[in-house]
């Protein structure tokens, strides 16, 4: 085509403008081109940064011991960095490849092969990366190890899974501890984790492996970082946990609140105690929640767990809970494995009659009856003289935090906590699997729980699930701190925090006595 | 006058008196109007392409001569082709068009009116330029383009401009050749002697530029060449607009103030201008002048006649096309009107003129009605009135009042249809609501175009080769 003279001025000052921008136009397309293309990107990062979603179970089992709460956007684990730590760290896990070594349970899928996951750890797509943290069943699922006859007529260990138990087996502390420390080591770094990660497959692509090297490991870390800076200072002031133990309120204090530890008083500091069951919810309603009792609302407890489990006011899944809550309201525990004497049963139920109904409920044929004058409700530890550090780890000023900044403004604003004197009457449903006794499981058994407090054990092994079908609860042999047997946690009840003394009830009654009511106590 | 004037509810008082100031013949130093009522400056493009005018133009004028006015100010006559605002204009640059204009001036004189010649040049404000003039920038006393259609232009150079002041000397002679009554400058509206007078708009260095006795300097020296030229007896007027409110487009400049405009209306009787005829605004149109609606309808029509004319027509073309756009030209228009009447919307700065000079003074913008003419005639704002829009609605406008009736039964609604349709368009009342139908409104633009049906049968050496 010919190109035409400008046949008007005009026409030939706009070709002279049209010239002498023509690179300012280019200029000008090119950065509109490029911002057509940003602004894609920018909706597709969007789109991915928006993302918020979990699987549901349709089993409302499967969704307790694997459905999300919440826990994960605010402090969870990526789930392909969570994958590959048993690898890159194998001391930390005994050569397992997999987190049971911390005393997470696995079962199996229907196909035989042991879950990806195990249970009480839910998983959930976040901003595009799938994150993994607890649930509730991380500490309110233990295990039951049994002997069954199976039909060839040969006797086979068995180990039963019963959620809602307390988590017995779970070392929560060293399983914290494993991870903070992991967050200071070199291990940790994208160059180690990234080919970590794509050696267990998929491969990141190039998009992802930038997204983990320069925003989802460097989060990781610095969070593992600021949290192991905040709690390790408190874990240095306190004895071991042991398995299935936690302190509830110190971590919360130091990370979900952002209490300094130098705020906290000293006689606060230790307030580890045994993961509780939660069966049997619906009749608790009303009574004294938590060891000490310090709130008589599901809901708001509920809720408070949570959180101590990780979930934040931006990440909290209601529906999620509600939906837990709502089936644990009616959970009963599996009827207890012990066959007493009948007879020595009957004289048991006498004595509980008379000297622990009004605290403790009663079981008989028909299962476990939540009444008593004094079910639920708050001893003075002056009276029951139990160890106070778990009482005294609840403080009046963390319950007014608690009060003044949670879930402010909504229908969900704690306002139920108390600060209590003692420690609650609990009532014993599924008594059987909640060993060790006492708030700070300092009695092995229920024998032991019987006898006057210099009589209970000094100190005993923790985390074996083998009914001790003379005693009540589990098989805790006797044991020396200073030279543990190997694998197992020796539990010394001469620790801060760890004190047997107390719950003298029962102790004074006549062996035969002691004897009747352990028997009906093992019913329970 | 007639006794069959229906009468009029607003003038109870009936037909005019005798000595109703109106009709008062209107005394200038070598002109006398019968009455106070001038024809404004308004035309269409009725035209040959050369510049000699046609019946139709004759026509037009006589229309308005018929109704009782008593002088007719031309429409922008230029004095060079390369000055047209539009083409199509009957300009005065040669000798051989004096007949022409004698022609017409007979034809106005007949009905007992007197004809001025408004004597222009467009310089920058060049609409519709035209094959003479599209291939070329147009003179001015800047080289920065109009600031709302982005129209080009080049600074003259002192000889153009003495060129250009001998052309409207010689328009001026040829003016009065022909018989023509006086003649007006054009010195008003954001033409080429606004373009020199204005703060906003000249930019020169020389002795054209910077002072307003320099930035004067253009006009006055017109007006000497024409004394010069003509002598002092020829009618001569000046319009200039007393304030020039520059900044339509918001970032321009002010321009001139009332006050320098009062001394270049001194400046002009003291070198020799008979009367000065005041108007508002550095460019047309503009919104105080003419003030009234502006239908962005009608200009999407018509304003694509325009858009090859200036470097920042389609800007405009689409702010006037659509809808989403309007707001930002309405807001840059109507802003400079608030608190500001439609008729009589100069007569505060014509008061403030008049009280300067000692010649008369003609005030344009809106006027309409008898009772709001007389009480500025007799406070001594002006001694006249020059209107376009209300005459063109109503070309017996002044037989209306002389009958005793404050307004026409169908007054003009000032919606500015009939200038927005110009470029484009043959001129004429655009307004819907005065006409039964589009036909009835069509059949009256067309009235003018009643020429001779007798066709001549050109001779062999009036055939060009």
């Amino acid at each position: 085509m010919i190109r035409e003279l400008p046949v008007t001025a005009v026409q030939e000052a706009l070709h002279r403008r049209w010239r002498l921008l023509i690179p300012i136009y280019i200029l000008l397309a090119i950065i509109a081109v490029l911002g057509v293309v940003c602004f894609i990107l920018a909706v597709i990062l969007l789109w991915q940064f928006a993302q918020n979603r979990t699987p549901h179970y349709a089993d409302i089992v499967e969704e307790f011991k694997y459905g999300s709460i919440g826990t994960e956007p605010h402090s969870g684990i990526p789930y392909r960095i969570w994958r590959v730590l048993p690898a890159l760290f194998p001391e930390d896990f005994g050569g397992r490849q997999d987190y049971s070594a911390f005393g997470f349970i696995y079962e199996k899928d229907a196909d035989g092969r042991q879950r990806d996951l195990p249970i009480g750890i839910s998983r959930r797509t976040y901003r595009n990366v799938d994150i993994v943290w607890f649930n509730c069943a991380t500490c309110h699922t233990g295990t039951v190890s049994a002997t069954t006859s199976s039909p060839d007529g040969q006797q086979r260990p068995a180990r039963h899974i019963i959620p809602g138990m307390p988590s017995n087996n779970l070392y929560l502390e060293r399983f914290i501890y494993f991870l903070l420390n992991a967050g200071a080591d070199e291990r940790l770094s994208p160059d180690s984790l990234i080919p970590e990660i794509n050696k267990t497959g998929p491969t990141l692509g190039p998009p992802d492996e930038f997204i983990y090297r320069w925003y989802v490991i460097p989060m990781l870390r610095d969070g593992l970082l600021e949290r192991r800076t905040r709690l390790f200072p408190l874990f240095a002031q306190q004895p071991p946990w042991g398995p299935g133990r936690v302190d509830t309120f110190n971590p919360y204090k130091l990370i979900q609140a952002n209490m300094p530890l130098a705020s906290l008083r000293q006689d606060e500091l230790i307030g580890i105690a045994d993961f509780p069951s939660i069966f049997n919810q619906g009749p608790r309603e009303g009574m004294h929640l938590h060891w000490d009792g310090d709130n008589t609302s599901l809901a708001e407890r509920n809720l408070s767990a949570a959180i101590g489990a990780g979930v934040t006011p931006d990440s909290v899944d209601f529906d999620a809970i509600d939906r837990v809550a709502d089936w644990l309201k009616t959970l009963r525990p599996p009827a207890s494995p012990h066959h007493p004497d009948a007879a020595a049963v009957a004289r048991g139920r006498d004595i509980f009659m008379s000297q622990c109904r009004a605290c403790h409920g009663l079981a008989d044929s028909e299962g476990y009856t939540f009444t008593g004058n004094a079910i639920g409700q708050v001893e003075p530890n002056d009276t029951l003289g139990t160890d106070p550090h778990r009482l005294d780890s609840y403080t009046e000023k963390f319950r007014e935090f608690q009060l003044a900044n949670f879930f402010v403004g909504t229908p969900h604003q704690f306002k139920y906590f108390t600060k209590t004197n003692g420690y609650a009457n609990l009532p014993l449903d599924g008594l059987w699997m909640r060993a060790p006794y006492l708030h700070n499981g300092s009695v092995p058994t229920l024998a032991a729980l019987l006898q006057a407090p210099s009589q209970r054990p000094v100190a005993f092994i923790r985390g074996i699930d083998r009914p001790d079908t003379k005693n009540g609860g589990f098989e805790a042999p006797p044991c020396d701190p200073s030279a543990p047997p190997a694998n197992s946690f020796c539990f010394d009840t001469r620790l801060p925090g760890n004190h047997n003394a107390g719950h003298l009830y029962g102790t004074d009654l006549p062996e035969a006595a002691k004897t009747d009511l352990l028997a009906y106590l093992l019913t329970f | 006058m007639t006794e069959n004037a229906p009468q009029d509810p607003a003038n109870p008082a009936g037909p005019a008196s005798c000595d109703d100031i109106i009709f008062t013949p209107l005394q200038f130093n070598n002109l006398n109007v019968k009455n106070r009522i001038f024809r404004s400056s308004v035309s269409g493009r009725f035209d040959n392409e050369d510049g000699s005018l046609t019946q139709t133009r004759i026509n037009w004028e006589c229309k308005f001569a018929k109704g009782g006015i008593g002088a007719i100010v031309s429409s922008y006559v230029p004095v060079l082709m390369e000055g047209r605002i539009i083409a199509g204009y009957a300009t005065v640059h040669r000798d051989d068009f004096i007949p022409y204009w004698q022609t017409l001036g007979q034809a106005v004189h007949s009905f007992d009116c007197k004809f001025i010649m408004q004597l222009s040049h467009s310089g920058r404000q060049m609409d519709v330029p035209g094959v003479h003039n599209y291939a070329r920038p147009t003179l001015s006393a800047t080289s920065k383009k109009e600031s709302l259609h982005g129209f080009l232009c080049r600074a003259m150079s002192l000889e153009e401009i003495q060129y250009t002041i001998d052309a409207f000397a010689k328009g001026a002679w040829r003016a009065r050749e022909a018989g023509l009554d006086g003649v007006e400058l054009h010195a008003a509206n954001g033409y080429l002697f606004t373009q020199f007078l204005s703060s906003g708009i000249n930019d020169r260095t020389d002795e054209y530029g910077g002072s307003l006795t320099n930035r004067a300097r253009f006009l006055l020296d017109v007006i000497s060449a024409i004394r010069a030229k003509v002598g002092r007896e020829f009618h001569l007027q000046v319009k200039i607009s007393a304030v020039d409110h520059n900044n339509v487009v918001p970032w321009e400049k002010k321009g001139n103030t009332l006050s320098e405009s009062v001394q270049v209306a001194q400046w002009c009787e003291a070198s020799g201008a008979d009367a000065i005829h005041v108007s508002t605004g550095s460019l047309f149109p503009h919104p105080l002048n003419p003030p009234g609606g502006f239908s962005f309808e009608t200009i999407t029509a018509t304003y694509d006649a325009m858009i090859s004319s200036g470097v920042s027509t389609l800007r405009n073309y689409f702010l006037f096309r659509y809808p989403a756009l309007r707001p930002i030209f309405y807001w840059a228009w109507f802003r400079m009107k608030r608190g500001r009447p439609v008729e009589g919307v100069g007569e505060d700065e014509a008061r403030a003129i008049k009280a300067a000079v000692k010649i008369p003074v003609i005030s344009t913008g809106g006027w309409q009605t008898a009772s709001k003419i007389r009480t500025a005639i007799n406070s001594k704002a002006c001694d006249g009135v020059s209107i376009a829009r209300s005459l063109i609605a109503n070309p017996n406008l002044p037989k209306f009042w002389a009958g005793g009736h404050d307004l026409p039964p169908s007054p003009c609604t000032y919606c500015n249809r009939c200038l927005l349709n110009a470029p484009k368009n043959p001129i004429g009342c655009y307004e819907p609501l005065r006409f039964a139908n589009h036909d009835a409104m069509v059949e009256q633009l067309m009235t003018i175009y009643n020429t001779h049906p007798t066709l001549q049968v050109p001779k062999p050496d009036e055939v060009a080769p």
